[in-house]
């Protein structure tokens, strides 16, 4: 292999880094953040708003950042001007910046010093820099000229995990060090009288039982705090380090994390430490818990920041998300429980259900039939009626709306509904709707017009309540307007409702779990002649359960549209209609997002709420546009955030089974229970939300298995992205039209993400999580992309269909639609719909008493995708499948996606199959022919005419009568050893001579040959047997040593040009078509484990644009 | 998923089980054993990192059956006690380790020396495998000690960034140097075994222990970082195609018609570093953060009041009420 003399083309460059945040500091109002080798430079302070100042690419070459020292100034101004010694692995480099009045501006940067050992600290002597090295050595090094002062080794040269520099000279320079052998190592350079001659430590202490991963010396205090291995945090007092034989007294012991902690800062009065567990615990000195920040994910929170001057705490996790916290010390201001201390002689009974009107009035009612107005300005109780009908059973839902309109329901037990008005109790209307038991009560309101009560009574019958007021406001009318009809069931009431906007249907959710779709005003409906039909059906089940239900003659209406058990046995537990959309919570621990489309229900997407909380009660849409999720964990009342993955919330209010009730405004939220007799009320000041900031939005918190491009949306002048850079920074060429990139990535975190990875910023933004799987997702396969108004709608935005599989043999397609949208930072939304899924062991999981049996089957995992694109009409696509069972299996999908089945299988491999790729032969005067081509661990590729095949075996492309009994896929039409282990990567190309195809190994070698589709004599044709083509391998070439690791990407961009990726971090092209492919050049990347490539053309201007997506995420490009 | 799910998700781990050994990895050694012969002709073999101790068990089944052969095995950790294996818990840089190591073996050399030691992984990419680096390290100086010319020296290596520096650094001491990989090692891996054979070191080494070996860096010449130049060691497969795939997911009925029956694991670890902390969590007794439910006020009265954010901690209570800063994401 040797260099020619272009080998200069190609050049890729790095565009853009998403990966663990492993640096952190706050200087002044300025937030630097390591990534990779960049660094982010955030302002704390601009006009009020954290803003992202830059992006300074490739401070460390191909080393990761690790630490930041800036030099103290002795003017102690750092607030235009600073010297930053950055570091990381074995690399230093100094870069002097100018940050003032919200200008970013490098000044300098030395060059990039090589250690000989990994830097475990550094520290600024003045103007040198003494460094902590990887074999307990110091090293006094001047970083502006780049040269070693003096290198001193202490006697025990172990191998470090971590070490403290203390002192501001070299004379008093002291060294902690974290050694392999748990113990900590205090030593003093500086008493090395000779150069290099090795010192002694001078003290030893131990205490951990694991290795220590961070320290941190408050000087003030003479405090040392040590985090570990063993989960634990240890505080030591210390005193002044620098005096050596000092005593070392261990005075607190910190477990609280369930994970190792990777990092630990001491404060003035905190102590705070982050770890794997993702959380990031604030102590007390005396070791209480003052605060915990939970909301990173993945594999923990890899550096933390403090801004003292502000209380904040900033922490950099795994899943590359910056966060800043607020430190209040001991809770949060302004919320709490309170118990309202309803007891009193002078209010006899006990309380049976509690609701809040509004954010400011409570109502109680108790088993006498009193009903009690709490006031939590006034904070006094005050009985508004008692009504002797409602004692021992009654229901109690107070209105909807910012004050609660007002009004609230009663029900009891034999059918009466009381409305009141809570100003005006005495006006309170009372009607007997059923001749049995009054099971639910719900509101639905539409603005401040229409105002509807729904009483569920027996046989399912729901009475609609029309509830108006007269103009006095004195006088309220309530009139009954309808009666639905719920679908038959068990426990056949409805849980909750809401009018679906503009307001002709209201959609219910029922106990069955089902989700239902009635219209608001039937007989209007049924006037027009619309609702014919479904008033028939009504009346038809109406008319058999009238000898039990009703005592009316009207007509009850059933649902126009259903989705049976939606929610699961438990139950729905609220709907509410926001943005289009209608949203459903249930007891099933999931909520789904539905639309309503030609007056059908439809499921768009379920999402999963947080782990544990199998019990969502209530969705609620707050002032930034996002969503909290309420629901209940265990015995906790939990207010979640999808977003941030935050529980913004926690009352510990004893479950969901006690009556209870939420509200919430902007300004605060209130959540009300009923306990040991007493309505325990807690508040929160600033409604839902909690003043935490995400400076950078996470990604996948685990690795990420496969990246494949969508497509490209060009967007006009009008949506601008307002650039956060500097406009210096867009550099001269990058500028081209608004191109933006989407993406969709999946991870071993479970959920797939769709990115917009912009060509003009340099910046990625996650569009949507898509959180269906239930196992790690591996594999992504792509079809159908086009345009959301046709191919004549000149308007920008992109639709396509996507399948993904992964882990438990489960399958999902769903469908994207990006569209412009001027509200976000990307200027786009993406629009998310599920249309199937498939699991082979689906029928495990219906089978009665399976926790007594053991499941013989194999964990089935997919390993890789293919989209097979048959060329008949209304035919959908085949996905091909690689499977860990040794299968490839085939799956047909219909009705665009809608059904998804499988169709058939073959063992071929024996032996588990990590690549499978589809490509099409197309020839003049040939049919255009269909190939699969498969690769396992053994390093064999196997290829699948499948055209043939499916001539052959299912005639007509309907799935096998029985799913459990696939067809079978036959011999593979030609088998090639290409590898001597598993085939990690797999590419092919369509050339003159037929197909040139690569592959890559987890040995590191490429191979490539030339395939021919050679098709049979005419003579034989004629004779009536089928025109099947034969493959043949016409040139044959094997590059044994390519990469030193598995080769997990390939892209063969054209007959003489391929680019490969290796987890050895190297992008390297090849020169193709003059015999043995030829290395051209490689470029060292940051992302380790990089498990999948893709590639695309962008623009003529642009070049190629490449993503790498491992533990992170990569964007090269490079010009053509 | 319940507590097959492991041994349906991997077959050697099961087979490990099956057959006793106290980690899978004992087939990784039959494995390599079986493409290069590692055991041919040597008697005295030394398991660096030996912990939980599957290689020691292979060697001394391998050797220690010869009669004259002898099996040491080093971990800075204690070990379960294996027949015809002699334990030392040491610190495998330290030289008394090495002096102990031949004293054993009645001050001659060794023939073979293992190390299938790990790091625990951070996660963090760079520092897990220069850990690695040095662990590997590690055992390639204390082997310069206890090793005999021609001698035999198996350690795994992270096929990460850096690798063509550790066989650069092997082939200053070593006359062939392979990576290995054997088939119960899974694709999704990185880990493989540098097979380094022909214990040969630079005229005028001396062996010290006192200095760490210190990893190379690349060269503009013959190690190149991104250059076309980089020492790449050629890459052997071990384990026969027909032995059972490490990344194909099993039934629980094998093929070969033995019924399933579930193996508790041979050896479990002993005193893990978070032992103590699980402890405590089965108690219940970690630290909890404190919530304001938990510390609760008898009347609402006192509602409107911050909750008593106890006034020790007054550092930045000032600055917290100036704080008008409309932060926004």
């Amino acid at each position: 292999m040797e260099a020619h003399e272009d080998y200069v083309w190609p050049r890729a460059t790095s565009e853009l880094i998403l990966l663990p945040v492993t640096g952190l500091e706050c200087v002044g109002d300025r937030l630097l953040a390591g990534e990779g080798p960049d660094v982010l430079v955030y302002s704390l302070d601009f006009g009020g708003h954290l803003r992202m100042m830059k992006r300074v690419q490739n401070l460390l070459g191909h080393y990761l950042i690790h630490g930041f020292r800036v030099r103290p100034e002795p003017n102690g101004d750092l607030d235009s001007e600073a010297m930053v010694a950055v570091f990381g692995s074995k690399g230093l480099r100094i870069v002097k910046v100018s940050w003032g009045q919200g200008r970013f501006r490098e000044l300098w940067r030395s060059g990039l010093w090589n250690m000989t050992d990994w830097i475990w600290d550094a520290r600024w002597l003045e103007g040198n820099m003494a460094l902590a090295l990887g074999h307990n050595s110091v090293v006094l090094y001047d970083p502006v000229v780049g040269c070693m002062l003096q290198e001193v080794p202490c006697t025990d040269r172990c191998t470090l995990s971590s070490a403290c520099l203390i002192g501001d000279t070299w004379k008093e320079l002291t060294i902690v060090a974290g050694a392999v052998s748990n113990q900590l190592l205090v030593w003093y350079p500086a008493a090395a009288l000779i150069d290099n001659k090795p010192v002694a430590p001078d003290r030893r202490v131990s205490g951990h039982v694991g290795v220590i991963f961070s320290m941190s010396y408050l000087e003030s205090k003479g405090l040392l705090a040590t985090a570990s291995e063993d989960r634990s945090v240890r505080v030591w007092k210390v005193g002044d380090l620098r005096v050596p034989g000092g005593r070392v007294q261990n005075i607190g012991h910190c477990f609280g994390h369930s994970a190792r902690v990777w990092q630990v800062k001491l404060l003035e009065n905190y102590l705070i430490s982050a770890g794997e567990d993702c959380v990031c615990l604030v102590w007390s000195h005396e070791g209480e818990i003052l605060q915990a920040f939970r909301g990173h994910q993945g594999r923990g929170i890899r550096a933390i920041a403090a801004h003292e001057r502000q209380a904040w705490v900033v922490t950099g996790g795994d899943d590359s998300g910056i966060r800043l916290w607020h430190l209040v010390g001991r809770g949060y201001p302004g919320s709490g429980v309170s118990a309202l201390c309803f007891k009193s002689r002078s209010r006899p009974g006990t309380l049976k259900a509690v609701t809040l009107a509004g954010s400011w009035r409570l109502l109680a009612v108790t088993d006498t039939g009193a009903l009690y107005l709490y006031d939590l300005e006034v904070k006094c109780w005050e009985q508004l009626l008692e009504d002797k009908r409602f004692q021992s059973y009654c229901l109690l839902e107070a209105a909807p709306g910012p004050e609660g309109f007002g009004l609230c329901a009663m029900a009891n037990g034999e059918g009466r509904v009381k409305v009141v008005p809570i100003n005006t109790p005495t006006a309170a209307v009372d009607l007997t709707l059923f001749r049995g038991k009054v099971h639910s009560l719900s509101w639905a309101l539409r603005g401040y017009e229409e105002l509807l009560l729904l009483a569920s009574g027996p046989g399912g019958v729901v009475a609609c309540l029309e509830i108006s007021a007269a103009p006095s406001g004195k006088a309220i009318f309530v009139k009954e307007r309808c009666r639905y009809l719920l679908p038959p069931s068990k426990q056949r009431w409805h849980t909750c409702s809401a009018f679906l906007p503009p307001g002709d249907f209201l959609v219910c959710g029922d106990r069955r779990g089902s989700v239902l779709l009635f219209p608001s005003r039937p007989a209007l409906l049924k006037d027009l002649g619309v609702g014919g039909k479904a008033g028939a059906i009504a009346g038809a089940l109406g008319a058999g359960s009238s000898s039990e239900g009703a005592e009316t003659a009207s007509t009850e209406w059933g649902p126009v549209s259903a989705l049976p058990s939606l929610h699961g046995k438990q139950g729905v537990t609220s709907v509410t209609c926001h943005g289009g959309y209608v949203y459903t919570t249930g007891r099933d621990g999931a909520y789904y997002q539905l639309f309503v489309r030609g007056g059908q229900l439809q499921p768009v997407l379920r999402q999963k709420s947080c782990r544990g909380m199998n019990w969502v009660a209530g969705l609620r849409m707050v002032a930034d546009g996002s969503m909290v999720i309420l629901g209940f964990h265990a015995n906790e009342f939990v207010v979640w955030s999808p977003r941030s993955h935050e529980k913004l919330h926690i009352v510990n209010c004893g479950g969901g089974h006690r009556s209870w009730a939420f509200s919430d405004t902007e300004a605060a939220m209130a959540f009300a229970y009923l306990k040991d007799g007493d309505v325990m009320l807690y508040r929160a000041l600033g409604g839902c939300t909690r003043p935490h900031v995400i400076l950078r939005e996470s990604l996948h918190g685990r690795e990420i298995t496969c990246v494949k491009r969508v497509g490209t949306i060009t967007l006009g002048p009008e949506f601008e992205v307002p650039s956060f850079m500097q406009p210096d920074h867009v550099e001269p060429g990058s500028e081209g039209p608004g191109l933006t990139d989407i993406v969709i990535t999946c991870s071993e975190d479970t959920t797939v993400c769709v990115l917009a990875l912009p060509t003009v910023t340099g910046s990625a933004h996650a569009l949507t999580a898509v959180c269906n799987h239930i196992s790690s997702v591996r594999a992504l396969a792509v079809w159908g992309i086009g345009t959301p108004g046709g191919p004549q709608d000149p308007r920008p935005g992109l639709t396509a269909h996507v399948v993904s599989a992964g882990g438990r043999a489960e399958m999902h397609c769903f469908s994207i639609m990006v569209t412009p949208d001027p509200s976000t930072p990307s200027r786009l939304a993406c629009h998310v719909m599920h249309l199937s899924s498939h699991r082979l062991d689906e029928y495990w999981d219906r089978q009665r008493n399976r926790h007594r049996m053991v499941k013989v089957d194999p964990e089935t995992r997919y390993m890789s995708l293919a989209v097979c694109e048959l060329d008949r009409p209304g035919l959908g696509p085949l996905v091909a499948a690689a499977c860990s069972d040794g299968a490839v299996r085939l799956f047909l999908l219909q009705d665009s996606g809608r059904r998804l089945q499988l169709l058939a299988e073959t063992f071929h491999h024996k032996r588990c199959v990590l690549k499978v790729h589809s490509f099409t032969h197309e020839a003049p005067n040939q049919r255009r022919r269909l190939f699969l081509c498969s690769a396992a661990t053994d390093g064999s590729l196997a290829f699948w005419d499948l055209t043939t095949v499916l001539d052959h075996g299912s005639a007509a492309l309907e799935p096998p009568a029985d799913a459990g009994l696939p067809y079978r896929l036959g011999a593979p039409c030609l088998t090639l050893q290409a590898h001597s282990c598993g085939v990690n990567s797999l590419h092919t190309l369509p050339t003159r001579e037929g197909h040139l195809v690569a592959s890559g190994s987890e040995d590191g070698s490429l191979h490539v040959f030339v395939l021919a589709v050679e098709a049979p004599e005419l003579e034989e044709a004629m004779g009536g047997a089928e025109l099947v083509p034969q493959l043949r391998v016409l040139e044959e070439y094997s590059v044994p040593c390519a990469h030193a690791a598995h080769v997990t990407g390939l892209k063969i961009l054209s007959p003489s040009l391929m680019v490969s990726a290796s987890i050895d971090q190297r992008l390297t092209f090849w020169r193709l078509g003059h015999g043995e492919p030829t290395f051209m050049n490689s470029t060292v990347y940051h992302v380790p484990d990089v498990a999948d490539m893709d590639c695309w053309p962008v623009s003529p201007e642009f070049g190629h644009r490449c993503a790498l997506g491992g533990q992170g995420l990569e964007v090269y490009n490079w010009y053509d | 998923m319940g507590r097959t799910s492991k041994d349906k998700r991997d077959v050697y781990y099961r087979l490990a089980k099956e057959n006793g050994w106290r980690a899978r990895s004992a087939f990784k050694l039959l494995q390599l054993d079986e493409e290069f012969h590692l055991f041919q002709g040597v008697t005295r073999a030394v398991d660096l990192c030996a912990a939980p101790g599957s290689w020691s068990q292979v060697l001394s089944q391998k050797i220690g059956g010869q009669g004259s052969g002898h099996v040491v095995a080093v971990d800075l950790q204690a070990m379960a006690p294996l027949p015809g294996v002699l334990q030392i818990q040491g610190d495998i840089t330290q030289l008394s380790t090495a002096k102990e190591i031949i004293q054993h073996f009645e001050g001659r050399p060794a023939d073979l020396v293992v190390c299938d030691g790990a790091p625990d992984v951070t996660g963090l990419h760079d520092v897990d495998e220069y850990m690695q680096a040095q662990l590997l390290l590690a055992a390639l100086n204390i082997a310069t000690h206890v090793l005999k010319p021609g001698g035999c020296f198996v350690a795994k290596i992270f096929r990460g960034r850096d690798v063509t520096l550790i066989y650069s650094q092997l082939r200053v001491f070593f006359s062939s140097v392979l990576c290995a990989k054997p088939r119960s090692s899974r694709n999704s891996s990185i880990e493989a075994f540098a097979v380094c054979q022909g214990y040969d070191p630079p005229e005028g080494f001396l062996p010290d222990l006192t200095k760490p070996l210190l990893d190379h860096s690349y060269d503009p010449d013959f190690n190149q970082l991104d250059g076309p130049t980089r020492i790449i060691v050629p890459f052997v497969t071990c384990g026969d195609l027909s032995s059972y795939d490490s990344d194909r997911s099993y039934p629980l009925d094998l093929e070969d018609g033995s019924e399933y029956k579930y193996t508790p694991p041979t050896q479990p670890p002993i005193s893990p570093p978070y032992q103590e902390a699980c402890t405590l969590k089965k108690k219940g007794r970690l630290a909890k953060e404190i919530r304001p439910q938990d510390c609760p006020i008898s009347t609402a009265d006192t509602l409107s009041q911050p909750l008593a954010a106890s006034q020790r901690h007054t550092l930045l209570a000032s600055e917290v009420e100036d704080n008008e800063m409309n932060c926004s994401p």
